[in-house]
């Protein structure tokens, strides 16, 4: 026993002295690392200090010391509300579609992109295709509203115009997700091609211009050498997408949402905001976004495993 | 040397801005005096205070502009009240985060304003833990606080204690607003009872009013709410219960009642009849007034006083438009009834964090004693008469530089307390036919109007989860609107409101209003 802790000192005080060599080898390395280190720091560990009032019964005025501790109470009574599994189930159905219809359009619109070859008109549909991002969900879910209304809304004048029935888009469930998904697509399809086209321009050109050699027309070119070289990319983009499995904007949900298709569009946050934040509930809103949290972490670690048995690095 | 020269130079620039800022100084205080020349009541009042060390005192509110204004209304009031004001105003929006914040660190100032009614029920659980100063002892020691209306002050009680001074409003300014012009045209009355006004929604969209050979006209136009929406007034005007009800000597909820479904059959056929906008479940207020003052609509049922602002949208687009309001609308059994507010729209309360002691409290409550008067109440209500507002048949006419009113006044008159009746100020003076109908309508209602019997009650359910639990109502009465359920759906999801917390509500309540 004695001996071998005898034994195992040495090497250990051995790997000290490595660290402590590399750490003053690469001093200013690691000195241009401490603000970065500093802001995860201070700006995400710190505040989860601030999840312990999920185990409270947490009033402000006494605070986190003061606060009475209700242990899991609050998860408790949410999974015991009665519509708890139909704002997940809704939850998970929109991240769904989100991930079905609206992950690949990107991709799509840069491989088209950077088919284009007058430089000029690429970077005009470039930038008119960013635009729409840069508008808040405030303002498309306006301008959407005023084309479906049908009161007068275009669309639907349209759809008379022609002989068919009116349509309610804006209160009957059936449209409500498909509404959601083209939205989102219209104002984000555009600034998602970013991080695909850098990627599409690091391709070594002798690939292209070897392929073209061996007769390959553009089509084959997309297919085996541009979508194999953004993979990884690809891959990398889908994992962190997952990651933010419940976050399907709250502002954007909110503003769709009415009393006649809160069935589907009841989502997570929205239901922390009337349920919870509304009425000043701040442990039980904590709690719910806790939950969620924990939900984005474990597909997270899912998909990262996936992927490298699949072979890619993943995104850790 | 340089460096003398900039010694001097910044010596004669520190000079010259003293001199500037004494010479302002000079001037304001003159004009006051100037014009306080007129009425004898402020000179009076001016010269007595200013012995005394001013007392200082911090308030925080909200504020519905974009610019916090400039001081020129807080002077006159220092001046006026021995006082050093310092305001904190905060955008309205996010008030309520503010307010929050403040309160989890004790920064709360000496007088803090709290936001309209809900986030006076929200803070209810803050009142029993002693946050805040019980003010009802200190009453009877200030001539014009104990003017405030006895009533509105039990609205305003937590567990029959008085914490707050109320901002008052009038009971009940809900009624209709309508298309005279287009009512003329078509040879119909003012609606004088329920089915009429149903009756009118429908000719308006059947019968061409605006006479262009085209079907593009709608009666109501309505929006995604349902209290401060055309539905609670309908509701009130067939003899709902306002929130709550005594139904067989026990405190029921409005949705219990017959006349409420009685209300969403009448919102029923007029959305049948196409008579209104068909998509109101989504339609924001923007959108609905939108609809009233671009001409399409012609019927608008809420807050009476709206009518101003809709018609000076609506003649820039049809010149030709005249409006007009109408209330006491009678239901089946002809009985003329509508709902009313608690009479208050916001609170002001002092935390004990920041007021120290009992003197310091007076000395606070001194000076909400002196905002009670007229002088104090019309300076931070109209402005500055003269130059914010003239005196018009004892009225007051806000001047015609609108943007200089809004600027300089608006954002101090939502928080003076009271209301004409009690601090004595000026009411308005009013151009507008619709308008002045309004405010004589207002003036009627309030006889027939139907009070709330919880405002003053309390159920620890209800503050913990009633709004979450009022959501059920609020979807199952806009289903049963639409067609989406029928009677036995809507039945089902009282049901679902009563097991879910519901009926401890009803026991709290009913135990509370016993009491």
């Amino acid at each position: 026993m004695q001996e071998a802790i005898v034994r195992t000192e040495p090497a250990v005080r051995k790997s000290e002295s490595r660290l402590s060599k590399r750490l003053v080898r690469n001093k200013w390395l690691y000195l241009m690392v401490l603000p970065g280190l500093m802001y995860f720091i201070v700006f995400k560990y710190i505040p989860m200090y601030g999840l312990l009032i999920s185990f409270q019964d947490y009033k402000p005025f006494k605070g986190i010391a003061g606060s009475e501790w209700v242990g899991l109470e609050h998860f408790r009574r949410l999974f015991a509300e009665p519509d708890f599994l139909n704002i997940l189930l809704n939850t998970i159905i929109l991240f769904g579609l989100n991930l079905l219809f609206f992950f690949p359009i990107p991709i799509i619109l840069s491989l088209m992109l950077n088919e284009v070859r007058i430089s000029f008109v690429k970077r005009f549909f470039q930038t008119l295709i960013y635009l729409p991002h840069f508008m808040s969900w405030v303002i498309i879910v306006s301008i959407s509203y005023v084309m479906l209304t049908m009161d007068g809304g275009i669309i639907n004048e349209l759809i008379a115009g022609l002989g068919f029935e009116k349509i309610n888009f804006l209160l009957s469930p059936e449209w409500f997700r498909p509404t959601y998904i083209l939205q989102v697509i219209w104002r984000e399809a555009g600034w998602g091609t970013i991080i695909y086209l850098a990627a599409i321009a690091s391709i070594d050109p002798q690939l292209y211009e070897a392929a073209r050699m061996d007769g390959a027309g553009r089509l084959r070119q997309i297919w085996h050498i541009t979508l194999p070289a953004i993979r990884s990319v690809i891959i990398v983009l889908l994992i962190l997408k997952i990651g933010d499995v419940l976050e399907l904007g709250f502002e954007h949900v909110y503003l769709l949402l009415n009393s006649m298709n809160r069935d589907v569009a009841e989502i997570i946050d929205t239901y922390v905001y009337t349920a919870g934040l509304q009425q000043m509930k701040f442990s039980y809103s904590t709690a719910i976004g806790f939950f969620k949290s924990l939900v984005g972490l474990v597909l997270v670690v899912l998909a990262n495993r996936l992927a490298k048995k699949m072979g890619e690095e993943g995104v850790y | 040397m340089q460096r003398k020269y900039s010694v001097l130079l910044s010596a004669a620039l520190v000079s010259g801005l003293l001199a500037g800022c004494s010479g302002k100084d000079e001037k304001e205080q003159a004009s006051p005096s100037a014009q306080s020349g007129g009425s004898p009541s402020a000179s009076e009042a001016s010269p007595a205070p200013s012995q005394k060390k001013p007392t200082e005192i911090t308030i925080m509110l909200p504020l519905n502009i974009a610019e916090t204004p400039p001081d020129t209304i807080k002077n006159e009031v220092e001046k006026l009240t021995n006082t050093k004001l310092t305001y904190q105003f905060f955008p309205a929006d996010t008030y309520e985060e503010k307010l929050n914040s403040a309160l989890a660190t004790g920064s709360l100032p000496q007088v803090t304003y709290l936001k309209n009614q809900a986030t006076f029920i929200q803070m209810k659980s803050a009142f029993r833990d002693g946050q805040f100063w019980e003010i009802g002892p200190y009453m009877s020691e200030f001539p014009n606080l104990s003017k405030l209306k006895p009533q509105i002050l039990d609205n305003t009680k937590v567990d029959g204690k008085l914490y707050s001074l109320y901002i008052g409003r009038p009971l009940a300014r809900q009624g209709l607003i309508y298309r005279k012009d287009w009512a003329d045209k078509l040879n119909l009355e003012p609606p004088k009872t329920v089915d009429e006004v149903v009756a009118m929604a429908k000719a308006f969209t059947e019968q061409d009013p605006d006479g262009d050979g085209k079907p593009n006209t709608i009666g109501l136009a309505d929006r995604n709410d349902l209290v401060y929406g055309a539905f609670k007034t309908i509701a009130s005007w067939l003899g709902t219960p306002n929130n709550w009800g005594e139904k067989d000597g026990r405190l029921q909820p409005d949705f219990t009642f017959p006349q409420y479904v009685a209300a969403m059959d009448v919102m029923k056929a007029i959305r049948d009849a196409k008579a209104m906008n068909q998509d109101f479940a989504a339609t924001s207020k923007t959108d609905q007034v939108n609809l009233f003052t671009s001409g399409k609509a012609g019927l608008y049922i809420g807050s009476m006083q709206d009518i101003d602002s809709l018609n000076k949208d609506l003649i820039k687009n049809v010149p030709t438009a005249v409006v007009d309001t109408q209330a006491l609308i009678q239901g089946p059994n002809g009985q003329a009834t509508t709902w009313a507010i608690p009479g208050y729209n916001n609170v002001v309360l002092f935390p004990k964090s920041a007021v120290k002691d009992e003197a310091e409290l007076k000395k606070v409550l001194a000076f909400f004693d002196q905002m009670m008067t007229p002088q104090i109440a019309n300076l931070m209500f109209w402005g500055i008469e003269g130059k914010h507002y003239t005196v018009v048949d004892g009225k007051a006419k806000v001047a015609d530089d609108k943007d200089l009113v809004e600027r300089e006044v608006k954002g101090y008159k939502d928080s003076v307390i009271g209301e004409p009746e009690t601090n004595g100020m000026y009411e308005s003076y009013n151009t507008l036919e619709g308008r002045i109908h309004a405010e004589e309508f207002t003036v009627e209602n309030e006889k027939i109007a139907i009070h709330d019997p919880t405002a003053a009650l309390d159920s620890p359910t209800y503050t913990e989860k009633g709004q979450e639990l009022q959501t059920l109502i609020t979807d199952a009465t806009y289903q049963y609107i639409y067609g989406k359920i029928d009677k036995a759906g809507f039945d089902k999801a009282i049901e679902q409101w009563k097991s879910r917390g519901g009926d401890k509500i009803i026991e709290e309540f009913n135990a509370a209003y016993k009491k």
